[in-house]
């Protein structure tokens, strides 16, 4: 093939240790103790002809007892009064928002079991992320609390609303504040409840705080356009984006919003027409984005400050004293390429940080303005709601605090005992306060602090509303009643200020009605319908920076100077548990991290090379120690890290988080400071042996693909020359040989097209698959024994980014291996292939896998009896044994294993059983329904009726799911691509998921 | 002589067989009507109470037939003789106002009156709840006077409880079945043909013996004969046993049928064919179904749409039966079953009113399918077109439901293998349909042609 490219999973395979050689002989983890049962004791003893005599009879009689079974008594209970619009069996779609993207709640007789996107969403544009996957779940979370609880006691509404009360009018009287801390709330309702209640108790101090903030941005536009909110950008109208250190595909502000648009200019649509955008990410730690990014330069954490100067002088001709990243010989002439090709794309260029740092985000306006990027790929006139917290009013309310000046605390949706725990003597400041309150859902870590915890519903119990964009507002709709006692924060507040309505609801509707419906000219109705309206933007903005860029300069040398220690600490947040907000959501724990595949636990990522200097071994417990914070950590050899610095995620070390989140992993907030009015999630520290090991649980090396040629890529030029250049569509191809007659698909042949372009592996896919076909979730031990259940994975290879070297033999990898700085990433999404010749199925004795006349390849769990030689044959290694009845196991119940999680699971898909075979099925049940409904229709079935779950939740639309007999259907145009190709085609098993190269625009580096 | 009444013995015997089996398909009857049957008991006092003479003045110019078309029509929905329903009683009605005038201004549109302010009207609509009655302008003031007469002769006849409107005697006299006269006469005739027989049999007796006496015979007591006879067969069962050959094949025999009678066993663990659970209502398929020719879609309208058929809500069950009490079959007192219908809603029939303690009816499955297997109505009722008999059996014949199929995997092979797939008018199939005719040519397009064998068809 055309590609020479070496690809690996992980270190050990590049190093080739003992341990991956003599793993990659055996094709399971773990062998059946065959021999031990033959050896010694076995069938030789004395006993066995008896022991086989009892184990008959016994069988024997089992079996007579069971046939003597009566007809099982199952009770069929149906509704006193159906309500109208329900029919059992079938689904009803509401729609709703979640963080201020719509999205469509599926239900079934009453229960929400799937959150979709809505289609015609403006921000997500039909895609979801996999917190929002998985939030179903948190709905159906036991460890939240059952009722409000007054000093640890449970207690009624009425007691509690007459305590608050009293204290309440109290405090007012005494003059202190009454102080509402929250994370961002951009609800329309909310804010008139807030509003109300400040009227009632005009002591009232409203402090909105992000547990990841972002008000270093919001600050520096304030100082440089006077206008205090983070903008919206607009990747899809970027030719050229740089990124430093913004994770804008895995964490950043809106990471949905941005894959959509990202992916619009790196699609497929977009290599057809011959259109790709260039990205280039300057980084610490590998983030996602930096996986996907076309060229990407590991930078420390000291040098992102300097790095932007330089850019910045080399855009605007200014020059910086005193700055120089000269150190880093790379990203110094990438810098320079970097300037020339943001000036060849002037009003099309983006240039983001994710820095929290005003005087950071300050020049990175003044790149932008400079660019001409305003107007274009960055509109601050309708900007984004999505965090609007400050930090430096939160601290100002905590002195306040310890100065005695605040007489109650209100908590909602915020956890500062846990996200701000850099802020030490919390406890203590509460103390000193009357009245303290916390509207969580179960007694977290800042509600154990507090006096009365309210606990406030789940988003799917309540009425609301969201406002993530101006102009933009979705409706929050209720599906299903609250499931426990609980009520709505902002409905508490208003009960607390004696307000007359009687229920959320009708507070909500009437505030809608009073202001968004009535400048959009719509009904209630039309917004329960389209679940948002989007109003024109009013506002308008001149785009003149007034802010001072040589303070700016001089403090971001300061703090640059600050981190240039040994070893400098990234603190960032992981894709899947994020801030850790939903840590107690199994589902998100058992998501692989996208690049370290790493599942249940934080660690510290390290460049192998610099662990081999500060000798550190992998899975080596080290203390991470920096001023004022010290914890134990386990090393995660991370190719591509920077040198000299070290990231350990944020979201983990819960300890009232609940059964799934508690003690698992480390909490990190502690590491963050709060440096001129802003959090900074960079510090310096040391590194430690405790002398102690733990094994992470990743996913990613389970499996082996011994060197073969899965992976194609090409650069944008060498597509351009030749579209079907890396994919192998060169030339004839081989004349195939079929052992097996052909099977007929005279109805439908349903296939799958994957771009591993548009892919960004951010993992939503997984999650929705294993809420979509309820897979169970079985936790970190078994993942380490290699039993993780996930249908779907996203393997990541790593390959090393050394032009014109072809590296054919393993060893030749060693020479180049380099610093590990430089090493590229593709993403590659793998399920059951689907073969047309199925390895799995000619070698399964009891045939519970078997072809269908549509392409798919069944499997019928009720047959299966457990050989396991399906897994053995299969040569994408997507099928999965369950070693446990995960639904029905007293060693899961931390899991699903409960009346209550069992309640999201999906009806139309059956729980497997111990020691059966389970594996993709292309959403079977959702093709069946489509058919059904087509056939009940009495139409024929048109191209994009029938979603799978991974192709319906991705935002990069990477996946293209369809009947490859329709000629015309999206799938088929997308399999006749030039870049299609197959993987493991050679072996001839003829799959039916075709994937498309991974285009690489090296830009101005190549040409 | 004697052949002869050897003869006459069988046919006597055959008679008295024919006989005893009278008696107990009698029994069967008799167990499978319902209880004492009631519209003979309900009938009498009926006749003891007569109904006073109408005061003449009040008895309405209108003709009775004519009005009973009307009654039917428009007024049984809301209204009965002697019972309130959704409005008041109406027998006697006529007395009670004395005056027509206002009667048929009040039925041709009771809403005016009442906005006019009328006492007598809001005292009415005041004591129903405020639920005005429905306005009838269509009617002409005849109209009105044919059912005020209809109401007049028809309250006069039945001026008790007991039975009431037209639909409940329908139902009453077809359940009845076999009256108890008829059941009694059967037993008299079957105990006198008994004696008859027994009679006969003596006299036979007496008879033969008296002609062999005259004859001169001797009669020999057979017993020693007898006895000799079954020594003889003792021995050849005992010579049977000594033979090995016999027995082996003896042995042979009877393990092959236990065991075929095993296998077969072995193959219906699980089957429940034929199950019947107690329902916590009797409902009646037989009445509904079968009797009413109540449309099945009617309650169990899911499996027109959904995988489910399900089970009707209590409030499809209240759109009838907020009126249909079946109080003529008790005395005047609401079902038993149909009261099991308010109890579970909580709803009281003389307020009509709902209360706040509903509890389901928790009903026994009957169809139970595995988990594993994945069944949709709406595909073979819908799509399919199947009858709901074809697998469900006579339900209109069914007074308590039971499971008619096997339900096993087999019979659902079978069915999609014989069953030719209902492509007819849906364009769904025209592609398919067209496809396969190119490969198979002619043959008959089964639901197991189109892939309905396949496991994922069913299991996923």
């Amino acid at each position: 093939m055309e590609s020479t490219k070496k690809y690996w999973k992980g270190l050990e395979e590049v190093k080739n240790t003992p341990e991956f050689v003599e793993n990659n002989k055996n094709e399971f983890a773990e062998s059946v103790p065959v021999e031990q049962l033959l050896e010694g004791s076995g069938l030789n003893a004395p006993t066995p002809r008896r022991d086989f005599l009892k184990a008959m009879g016994f069988g024997l009689g089992a079996v007579s007892l069971a046939a003597c079974n009566v007809a099982p008594v199952v009770k069929s209970v149906p509704y006193l009064i159906k309500p109208e619009e329900v029919t059992s069996g079938i689904p009803n779609y509401y729609t709703s928002s979640y963080k201020g993207n719509s999205i469509l709640v599926k239900t079934r007789e009453g229960r929400p079991i799937k959150i979709e996107a809505n289609p015609k969403c403006l921000i997500s544009g039909g895609g979801t992320s996999s917190q929002a996957q998985a939030a179903v779940l948190d709905l159906y979370d036991v460890s939240k609390l059952k009722g409000p609880v007054f000093n640890g006691a449970d207690q009624s509404w009425g007691d509690i609303d007459n305590h608050v009360k009293q204290e309440l009018a109290k405090v007012q009287a005494s003059g202190k504040t009454i102080a509402l801390v929250s994370s961002t709330i951009n609800s329309p309702s909310a804010k008139a409840a807030i509003q109300e209640f400040a009227t009632a108790y005009p002591a009232t101090k409203h402090v909105m705080v992000d547990a990841v903030s972002y008000s270093g941005m919001i600050k520096a536009n304030l100082s440089s356009f006077g206008k205090a909110a983070i903008p919206q950008y607009h990747f899809e109208k970027a030719k050229v984006v740089v990124s430093f250190g913004a994770d804008f595909l895995g964490s950043w502000i809106s990471p949905v919003q941005f894959t959509t648009q990202y992916s619009n200019n790196r699609g497929l649509k977009s290599l057809e027409e011959k259109r790709m955008s260039r990205h280039i990410q300057f980084e610490s730690g590998l983030s996602t984005t930096g996986t996907n990014a076309d060229s990407r330069i590991a930078i420390k954490l000291s040098e992102e400050g300097p790095a932007l100067l330089s850019l910045y002088s080399a855009i605007t001709g200014a020059s910086v004293s005193g700055s120089s990243i000269a150190d880093n010989k790379v990203a110094e002439t990438a810098i320079k390429l970097t300037a020339q090709e943001l000036l060849n794309a002037k009003g099309n260029s983006l240039v983001v940080s994710g820095s929290n740092s005003v005087a950071i985000q300050t020049i990175v306006n003044a790149i932008n303005l400079a660019l001409g990027n305003y107007g274009t790929t960055i509109d601050l006139a309708t900007a984004s709601n999505q965090f609007l917290g400050d930090d430096e009013t939160f601290a100002n309310l905590l002195s306040d605090i310890n100065a005695g000046k605040v007489g109650a605390v209100m908590f909602m949706d915020i956890n500062p005992a846990y996200s701000h725990s850099g802020f030490k003597g919390m406890s203590e400041a509460l103390k000193k306060v009357s009245l303290t309150i916390s509207f969580a859902d179960r007694v977290e870590e800042t509600a154990s602090l507090c006096q009365i915890t309210a606990p406030n519903h789940n988003f799917l119990e309540t009425w609301g509303d969201e406002n993530a964009i101006e102009g933009y507002y979705t409706i929050v709709q209720p599906t299903i009643n609250p499931i426990y006692n609980t009520r709505n924060a902002a409905f508490s507040l208003l009960k607390w200020a004696n307000s007359t309505v009687s229920d959320y609801y009708s507070f909500v509707k009437a505030n809608w009605e009073k202001s968004v419906l009535l400048s959009a000219g719509k009904t209630w109705d039309d917004v329960l319908q389209t679940g948002f309206v989007s109003l024109p933007s009013a506002t308008s903005i001149s785009y003149s920076l007034v802010a001072d860029v040589n303070g700016a300069i001089a403090t971001i040398l300061k703090q640059s100077k600050s981190l240039q220690k040994d070893i400098q600490l990234q603190i960032y947040q992981s894709v899947a548990i994020g801030s850790g907000e939903q840590a107690n959501n199994p589902l998100l724990q058992e998501t692989p991290d996208p690049v370290s595949k790493v599942t249940w636990d934080n660690y510290v990522a390290i460049n192998p090379k610099f662990a081999e200097k500060l000798g550190f071994a992998e899975f080596e417990i080290v203390s991470v120690k920096s001023e004022n914070h010290s914890v134990d950590l386990p090393i995660l050899l991370q190719p591509g890290q920077a040198h000299g610095t070290v990231s350990v995620a944020l979201g983990y070390g819960r300890t009232k988080g609940g059964k799934v989140a508690n003690d698992v992993g480390k909490n990190a907030y502690p590491f963050v400071s709060l440096v001129n009015g802003s959090i900074q999630y960079a510090s310096t520290v040391t590194l430690s042996k405790t002398g102690k090991f733990e094994e992470l649980a990743q996913t990613q090396t389970h499996h082996s693909f011994e060197g073969r040629d899965i992976i194609r890529e090409a650069t944008f030029a060498q597509y351009l020359e030749d579209p079907a250049h890396g994919s192998g569509n060169h030339g004839p191809k081989h004349e195939k040989y079929d052992l097996w007659s052909k099977y007929d698909q005279p109805g439908h042949n349903w296939v799958m097209a994957i771009d591993l372009n548009a892919c960004t592996g951010c993992g939503a896919c997984i999650v929705a698959c294993n809420v979509e076909n309820n897979v169970p979730v079985v936790g970190k031990d078994e993942v380490r024994k290699r039993r993780e259940m996930h249908w779907m994975r996203i393997d990541r290879y790593y390959t090393f980014n050394e032009e014109g070297k072809k590296i054919t033999e393993e060893n030749e990898i060693h020479e180049i291996e380099g610093t590990m700085e430089n090493i590229s990433v593709v993403h590659q999404p793998m399920m059951c292939q689907h073969c047309e010749h199925a390895p799995c199925e000619t070698v399964c004795p009891v045939l519970a896998t078997v072809h269908s006349n549509e392409g798919l390849n069944h499997m019928a769990y009720n047959r299966c009896v457990g050989t396991r030689y399906c897994a053995n044959n299969c040569p994408y290694k997507v099928r999965r044994f369950n070693w446990f009845n995960y639904w029905n196991d007293s060693r899961f119940d931390n899991y699903l294993n409960n009346e209550f999680t069992q309640l999201v699971l999906n009806p139309d898909v059956t729980t497997r059983s111990r020691g059966v075979m389970e594996k993709c099925s292309l959403c079977l049940q959702r093709i069946q329904a489509g058919k059904l409904k087509a056939k009940i229709e009495k139409r024929t079935i048109a191209d994009g009726d029938i979603k799978v779950a991974c192709q319906q939740v991705c935002p990069a639309n990477a996946i293209v799911f369809g009947d490859a007999n329709d000629a015309n259907s999206e799938v088929s145009k997308a399999l006749k691509n030039e870049r299609t190709y197959y993987v493991l085609e050679e072996i001839n098993v003829q799959p039916g998921v075709g994937y498309m190269t991974k285009i690489t625009n090296t830009g101005l580096q190549k040409a | 002589m004697r052949n002869f009444s050897s003869e006459f013995r069988r046919i006597l015997s055959s008679i008295s067989l024919i006989v005893a089996f009278f008696i107990v398909f009698a029994n069967t009857i008799n167990a499978q009507t319902p209880a004492p049957a009631a519209p003979v008991t309900a009938t009498s006092p009926a006749a003891g109470t007569t109904p006073s003479p109408a005061p003449a003045a009040a008895a309405p110019s209108g003709d009775a037939t004519a009005g009973e078309a009307l009654w039917k029509a428009n007024c049984i929905s809301c209204h009965a003789l002697n019972k309130r329903v959704l409005g008041p009683a109406l027998a006697g009605i006529n007395q009670k106002y004395n005056d027509e005038a206002y009667l048929i201004k009040w039925i041709k549109n009771s809403s005016a009156m009442i906005a006019s302010g009328d006492k007598r009207s809001v005292a009415i609509y005041e004591e129903y709840n405020k639920a005005a009655m429905t306005s009838f302008p269509q009617f002409s003031d005849d109209d009105v006077k044919n059912i005020l007469a209809y109401i007049q002769v028809e309250g006069d006849k039945k001026p008790d409880a007991g039975a009431a409107g037209g639909t409940g005697t329908t139902v009453a006299a077809t359940d009845s079945g076999v009256s108890d006269y008829m059941l009694i006469g059967l037993i008299a005739v079957v105990i006198i043909s008994f004696l008859v027989i027994l009679v006969l049999n003596k006299v036979i007796g007496t008879l033969e013996r008296l002609l062999l006496k005259k004859e001169g015979e001797v009669i020999l007591p057979d017993e020693d004969d007898e006895d000799g006879i079954s020594k003889d067969r003792f021995a050849t069962v005992k010579k049977l046993a000594k033979n090995k050959k016999f027995v082996a094949f003896v042995v042979l025999a009877v393990l092959i049928t236990m065991g075929s009678f095993g296998w077969m066993d072995l193959w219906n663990t699980g089957i429940q064919q034929g199950y019947q659970p107690v329902q916590p209502i009797k409902f009646s398929h037989q009445l509904h179904a079968g009797t009413n020719e109540i449309q099945c879609q009617y309650c169990h309208s899911g499996a027109w749409k959904s995988k489910n058929a399900s089970i009707p809500s209590l409030n499809v069950c209240m759109n009838c039966h907020k009126y249909v009490q079946a109080t003529e079959k008790y005395n005047g007192e609401i079902s038993p079953e149909i009261s099991k219908i308010y109890s579970a809603l909580d709803y009281d029939p003389a307020t009509q009113q709902y209360g706040e303690n509903p509890r389901p009816v928790e009903w026994v499955r009957i169809h139970n399918l595995p988990d594993l297997a994945y069944f949709n109505h709406s595909q073979h009722v819908k799509v399919a077109n199947i009858d709901c008999e074809k697998c469900h059996g006579k339900i209109q014949e069914m007074q308590e439901v039971y499971q008619y199929s096997p339900l096993t995997m087999k019979w659902c092979i079978n069915c999609h293998r014989e069953t030719e797939v209902n492509a007819k008018g849906n364009p769904y199939y025209d592609k398919v349909i067209a496809a396969h005719e190119q490969i198979k040519k002619g043959e008959k397009v089964t639901a197991a042609v189109l892939g309905g064998l396949e496991c994922g068809k069913c299991h996923y």
